[in-house]
């Protein structure tokens, strides 16, 4: 019939006279109830449909990865907040080590530098005798005139309290220079102070006084060791 | 609904309420009921002898106009036409306890009708039209082609029902579809 559209209008033609006979059937109306019947049925399928199509018009389906954005989120926070503190202590950690490694540096350039003025050749050494203020102390100076370094160690009492020892390099001419104060507990842990002074110097004595704490420009208290070079 | 909005449904065309009940216009669902219900129903009655099994079909087809309106071609035929072929297809089927396919039946039975039957009175009028035709006819012609259509009968069940003649009830069952013929040009 697709090939022959005449015969198909013809064929739809015959059967529509032949259809016409149904109206030789006896007149019948069919009861209200069926039409209520139909329309609750097509209502029905009408919600069924529609209902779950404003669902989607309103609210796109979920994706699965939407169920992870807030864990993600939550674990992402905590990660941060956790990364955060271990980043604070390893500052903590970093600046005591750099702490530790400065101490370290001075601790190697005092004693590279003690060595070097104890290894050279031209070094000298005197010896630093009491004075009546304090009988028993004594003391020596290593000096390098070359270096212009020092170093020395003296077995001196507790200075009095806000005080301390200041060790001087006297010149020929000019005012004392001071090479550093110093307490006795150091030396008798086995420290040596070591101290620069002006290279060259014309130095011919060495004296320790007792001081302000902090020291000072010149001497102002009492000699406790005298040394002669 | 209101009077007017009812008024105005009866107005429309067959293709304008299909239009909309393919837009799922109940109401357009509901004026088309009405529109036709009686016809199918009283086919479906006459050939069923059931009204209970009457309304089934009934429902069943309307039912179907509703879920595949879209797939319903004007231009292939008229919706009445079809609402009657699929009826009495229907009613026969569960009569003789066959199956049929009823989603295919929109698209491919194509049924011309030679007048609307859009309007009550187109209807009584053609109604009287075919009773007429049928009065007209002889008897035996009448009632073999009433066997055919409403009972579904084949030419030789037909043959052997009346203790005719099967050639007899081929001719009269030609003739009688070449006077309705004549009678609805």
């Amino acid at each position: 019939m697709d090939s022959c559209p005449e015969c198909a209008r013809k064929l739809a033609e015959a059967r529509g006279r032949i259809a016409l006979l149904s109206l030789a059937a006896p007149e019948q109306n069919p009861p209200t109830v069926v039409k209520q019947r139909l329309l609750e049925k097509v209502r029905a399928e009408k919600s069924s449909t529609i209902a779950p199509a404003r669902v989607r018009e309103t609210r796109p389906p979920a994706r699965w990865w939407n169920t992870i954005w807030a864990p993600a989120a939550l674990a992402l926070a905590f990660a941060t907040v956790f990364l955060w503190i271990s980043d604070r202590g390893l500052d903590q950690q970093l600046q005591q080590i750099r702490q530790t490694t400065q101490t370290y540096q001075e601790q190697t350039q005092h004693a590279q530098a003690l060595v070097n003025v104890l290894a050279a050749q031209d070094t000298v050494t005197v010896k630093l005798d009491a004075t009546p203020a304090m009988p028993k102390a004594w003391g020596y100076v290593k000096y390098n005139p070359r270096m212009g370094m020092m170093c020395y160690t003296a077995d001196l009492p507790e200075p009095p309290p806000d005080k301390v020892y200041q060790m001087w390099a006297v010149p020929v001419t000019g005012n004392p220079v001071s090479a550093g104060v110093f307490m006795p507990a150091a030396a008798h842990n086995g420290q040596m102070p070591v101290a620069k002074v002006p290279t060259g110097m014309d130095c011919k004595w060495f004296c320790v006084t007792v001081e302000p704490k902090g020291g000072k420009s010149a001497p102002t208290g009492p000699k406790v060791l005298v040394g002669t070079l | 609904m209101s009077r007017a909005q009812r008024a105005e449904q009866q107005n429309d065309s067959d293709w304008s309420l299909l239009e909309r009940v393919v837009q799922k216009d109940e109401s357009a669902l509901a004026a088309l009921y009405d529109r036709y219900s009686g016809l199918v129903f009283a086919e479906a009655t006459r050939i069923l002898r059931d009204s209970g099994a009457a309304e089934e079909v009934l429902q069943d087809l309307f039912y179907q106009v509703w879920r595949t309106a879209e797939k319903f071609d004007p231009a292939r035929g008229s919706l009445p036409g079809w609402l009657l072929v699929a009826a009495r297809n229907r009613s026969i089927s569960r009569l003789r306890r066959r199956s049929s396919r009823d989603d295919d039946e929109l698209t491919e039975n194509s049924v011309v009708l030679p007048c609307s039957l859009e309007t009550t009175a187109a209807q009584n009028q053609l109604l009287g039209r075919v009773k007429t035709i049928l009065s007209g006819m002889p008897d035996g012609q009448r009632e073999a082609i009433e066997l055919a259509y409403f009972e579904g009968m084949t030419h030789s069940e037909i043959a052997e029902h009346l203790a005719t003649p099967l050639g007899t009830v081929k001719t009269r069952i030609r003739s009688a579809v070449e006077i309705l013929k004549q009678a609805l040009a």
